[in-house]
């Protein structure tokens, strides 16, 4: 009955909004909610990612594989159709890859087929294809569709299977929130660093403003390691509902509060106790949004991109925040749009807040581009 | 029915030991002394005492080379590592004698016990020979002189991997050692049961000789593969040498070879890292091979492959030759010691870089490229879908790569080590694919040949491994 009831409620979105539809134990409560600021009865249903379905469709091996090839055709066509002057085009290659991805994430494997095989480079042998039949999570029709929407619409991947691969973690994600980026899981990293220099970190309360997917509050809260607290707030009810469900599917509801909000309104009851502050907020300068690449431009929540003028409004209004939250000793990490803005946040902490801070630097991403402001409160 | 056998044979092997202990002995001291001396000790070292950790209680102290017969017995079937006994029948027949005999070997359904015990005989010989029988013996008993030192445990790491070695080494002595002392016996019960007119007696004993002579074909397979590590899983590299489009079309038919032949020996086989060509194929590619013996079977492929055929990138349609270097690394165990890397030594790259990135780009490209700096050694992984997975899958590439680059240091410094398997460098033709203007595949080495290359290609592999690994072994052991 779960299983049926899983598979059905993705269907429709206007289901009670306390089901379990992504949650690996139905058992386990939504998360305690202590003021009304908290998760509200506006929350929306959030979606069924493609591997967490029910294979409950089933195809000929042959009708898949005429899928496959299709989709690769359309994959390796993309090439011939744009120019190489275009910067904003899909390759091929990544997107092979992709379609790999979408076949484990769609098909159920089993000892006789594992999905690669199924699609790897072996050729169909005799009538096999016609007799043998493969489970799928959704229908060939709907993986046609799919895969249309990622190359003609150029609807991003992760969207596509409503999920996103992120240091350890596979996240749900969907239309309305952001799909966290490969440079965010660094911000982890630079807590796990700090956290194993001194248990201290270890015990306090922790925040991620502007959560998303919830990828930068769960990441922490498994770095801290069971005794830690981390509150997650944002302002999008999609994020809060993604990033609760998010949070359950990992049983940390006992670590990780999901709070609806505005960056630190809903923080008022832990001003000046946090012991660290981690944030990845919208840092894009408006004028550069209409030139963004498709999936993101066409795709992603401007909430979570347009970053003002210049960017750093949002970033600006956390660094004055990050002096009245933060206890002695606490850390904080922002993510920004490169180096230049890195170079103005360091500015602007060590002379207009220069008697809160302390050892204020800037960090690279693994492309070299300095791409994170992190600090101590004095 | 085996059980009772074995237990009438076990009650009087014991007077079989007894009755020709005297003869065994003086046999044990000609090759300990032998063995000995070959491995450049002096004959004050040998009185040393001695722990048979094996069978886990001390044998005590041997104070010369010449056993009293009872100490000798009990040492005997104990299987202690340092005595060797040569097991020998009632009437004294030895796996030796047996195959200098020259009994004709006859189809395993014939009811001839002589046959059966040709063939076992000879198994046991190919197997010593794979084991490097001699070589096994002398290392063993350093092993056993180094794990008695007192003060071997104040460094546990090599203490762990001496006790280790020992362990595995005295296993495949014991097994062998077993083996022909279940032969012999399985002889003198046959010779009884005939003695006695114990029909019943006979035959089981028979079924159990043919059972045996099984059982042998298995252990000399298994003996190709008893080199350190060799039951490790591993990474097999391809490389397309020079000549662009059709060498990196033939690099991928390589990797599609090894794709298949790891899927049908039934390993797990995932992609860690993948250059595609321009126009086709790939340029280079790590695959990680999963499953037990999987570096040991690999490891016959290292080098590099040559390809003869007309090229379909050629509108000309000219015969091309082409070539792809294969390299193979083992991934060592936890037990195994590891080189430890600095943090500090490592440049960690995003491959695919260019771009503001962050929240201006989403893409499913998370490629690491892992710099250990002072080695200049490298790894990069694109096929996971975090760059976090990535990066943990450079790294283990990484780490093998070092590893290995540690054992050949280590290798090279120990001459004794130095077999003809390690001496294959990146560099040497191995084999050569001809599909034009005959159709035809050769290994160089064991001049291997197969006229399908289509069932190579779609990764019947196996006997060229097979050939390779029993040839080199085979080779080893006569130059010493």
């Amino acid at each position: 009955m779960i299983r049926s009831f899983r598979f059905t409620s993705l269907l429709s979105a206007a289901k009670p909004l306390r089901s379990f539809a992504c949650s690996s134990s139905p058992a386990i409560e939504p998360p305690q909610c202590s003021s009304s600021s908290s998760i509200s009865l506006r929350i929306t249903h959030p979606k069924t990612p493609l591997f967490l379905r029910a294979p409950s469709h089933a195809a000929p091996l042959s009708e898949v594989w005429k899928w496959h090839g299709w989709a690769k055709d359309l994959a390796s066509s993309v090439d011939d159709n744009s120019s190489p002057e275009d910067e904003d085009s899909l390759d091929s290659i990544l997107l092979l890859r992709e379609l790999k991805w979408l076949i484990e994430d769609s098909i159920e494997a089993s000892d006789h087929h594992h999905p690669v095989i199924i699609t790897g480079t072996e050729t169909p042998r005799g009538d096999d294809g016609e007799k043998k039949s493969v489970k799928l999570r959704a229908s060939l029709e709907e993986l046609y569709d799919l895969w249309r929407q990622r190359i003609e619409k150029r609807r991003p991947f992760q969207y596509v299977v409503g999920c996103e691969h992120w240091r350890d973690l596979v996240l749900c994600v969907e239309e309305g929130v952001l799909i966290p980026r490969p440079e965010t899981e660094l911000v982890v990293d630079m807590v796990e660093e700090v956290v194993r220099g001194d248990e201290w970190f270890k015990r306090g309360v922790w925040a991620d403003l502007g959560t998303g997917s919830g990828a930068i509050a769960i990441g922490v809260a498994r770095v801290l390691g069971g005794c830690g607290r981390v509150i997650a707030t944002d302002l999008s009810h999609v994020a809060i509902a993604v990033a609760g469900n998010n949070v359950r599917r990992y049983g940390l509801e006992g670590m990780v509060e999901v709070r609806e909000g505005s960056w630190f309104e809903p923080l008022k009851d832990v001003e000046g106790k946090l012991v660290g502050l981690v944030s990845n907020p919208p840092y894009i300068p408006s004028d550069d949004i209409p030139g963004l690449q498709a999936e993101v431009g066409r795709h992603e929540p401007r909430l979570a991109l347009d970053g003002g003028v210049d960017g750093t409004d949002s970033l600006l209004h956390l660094c004055d925040g990050a002096s009245r939250m933060l206890t002695s000793g606490g850390f904080f990490a922002f993510e920004t749009n490169g180096e230049k803005q890195s170079k103005m946040i360091v500015d602007y902490m060590t002379s207009n807040l220069k008697d809160s801070f302390s050892g204020v630097k800037i960090v690279s991403d693994f492309a070299g581009i300095g791409r994170f402001v992190t600090g101590f409160r004095l | 029915m085996s059980s009772l056998i074995i237990n009438r044979s076990r009650s009087r092997s014991v007077l079989l030991w007894k009755t020709y202990g005297i003869k065994i002995t003086s046999i044990i001291s000609h090759s300990f002394t032998d063995s000995v001396s070959s491995s450049g000790f002096s004959s004050s070292d040998s009185t040393r005492s001695f722990k048979t950790t094996s069978s886990g209680f001390e044998s005590g102290k041997i104070s010369n080379l010449a056993f009293s017969r009872n100490s000798f017995v009990s040492t005997a079937r104990t299987l202690s590592s340092e005595a060797v006994p040569v097991a020998s029948t009632c009437d004294g027949l030895t796996v030796e004698r047996i195959i200098a005999n020259q009994w004709p070997i006859l189809d395993e359904n014939e009811s001839d016990w002589k046959s059966h015990a040709a063939a076992i005989a000879q198994s046991i010989q190919v197997i010593k020979r794979r084991l490097q029988w001699k070589k096994l013996l002398v290392r063993l008993r350093m092993l056993s002189v180094e794990l008695n030192k007192p003060h071997l445990w104040d460094d546990p790491t090599h203490a762990g991997k001496i006790s280790r070695e020992h362990g595995s080494l005295t296993g495949k002595m014991k097994g062998v050692m077993t083996f022909e002392r279940e032969l012999l016996e399985h002889i003198d019960m046959l010779k009884l049961a005939k003695e006695e007119k114990d029909s019943e007696l006979e035959s089981e004993t028979m079924s159990a000789l043919k059972e045996m002579r099984r059982v042998s074909k298995e252990k000399e397979l298994e003996a190709l593969l008893s080199a350190e590590n060799d039951q490790c899983s591993c990474y097999i590299e391809v490389q397309a040498g020079a000549g662009g489009t059709e060498s990196n079309d033939w690099a991928a038919m390589v990797m599609e070879m090894y794709k298949t032949w790891a899927q049908r020996r039934k390993f797990s086989v995932t992609v860690v890292d993948e250059m595609p060509g321009e126009m086709a194929g790939i340029k280079r590619a790590t695959i990680k091979v999963n499953g037990e013996y999987a570096y040991g079977y690999a490891k016959a492929e290292v080098g590099v492959h040559r390809l003869v055929r007309i090229s379909p990138f050629d509108s000309g349609k000219r015969r091309h030759t082409s070539f792809a270097a294969v390299a193979v690394i083992p991934i060592l165990g936890d037990g195994s010691t590891r080189v430890q890397i600095n943090d500090s030594d490592l440049r960690i790259e995003r491959f695919r870089s260019g771009g503001a990135g962050g929240q201006h780009a989403n893409t499913t490209d998370s490629a690491v490229r892992i710099i250990h700096i002072p080695t200049g050694i490298t790894a990069t992984c694109q096929n996971e879908r975090s760059q976090h997975m990535n990066k943990a899958s450079a790294m283990a590439v990484l780490q093998s790569r070092l590893d290995q680059l540690e054992m050949a240091r280590q290798t090279a410094m120990n001459a004794q080590h130095t077999q003809s398997l390690t001496e294959i460098s990146w560099g040497n033709q191995i084999r050569t694919y001809v599909l034009h203007p005959y159709r035809m595949v050769k290994d160089l080495r064991t001049n291997y040949e197969v006229s399908d290359p289509d069932s190579v290609l779609e990764g019947d592999l196996d006997g060229f491994i097979l050939s390779f690994l029993s040839s080199s072994l085979d080779k080893g052991d006569d130059e010493h």
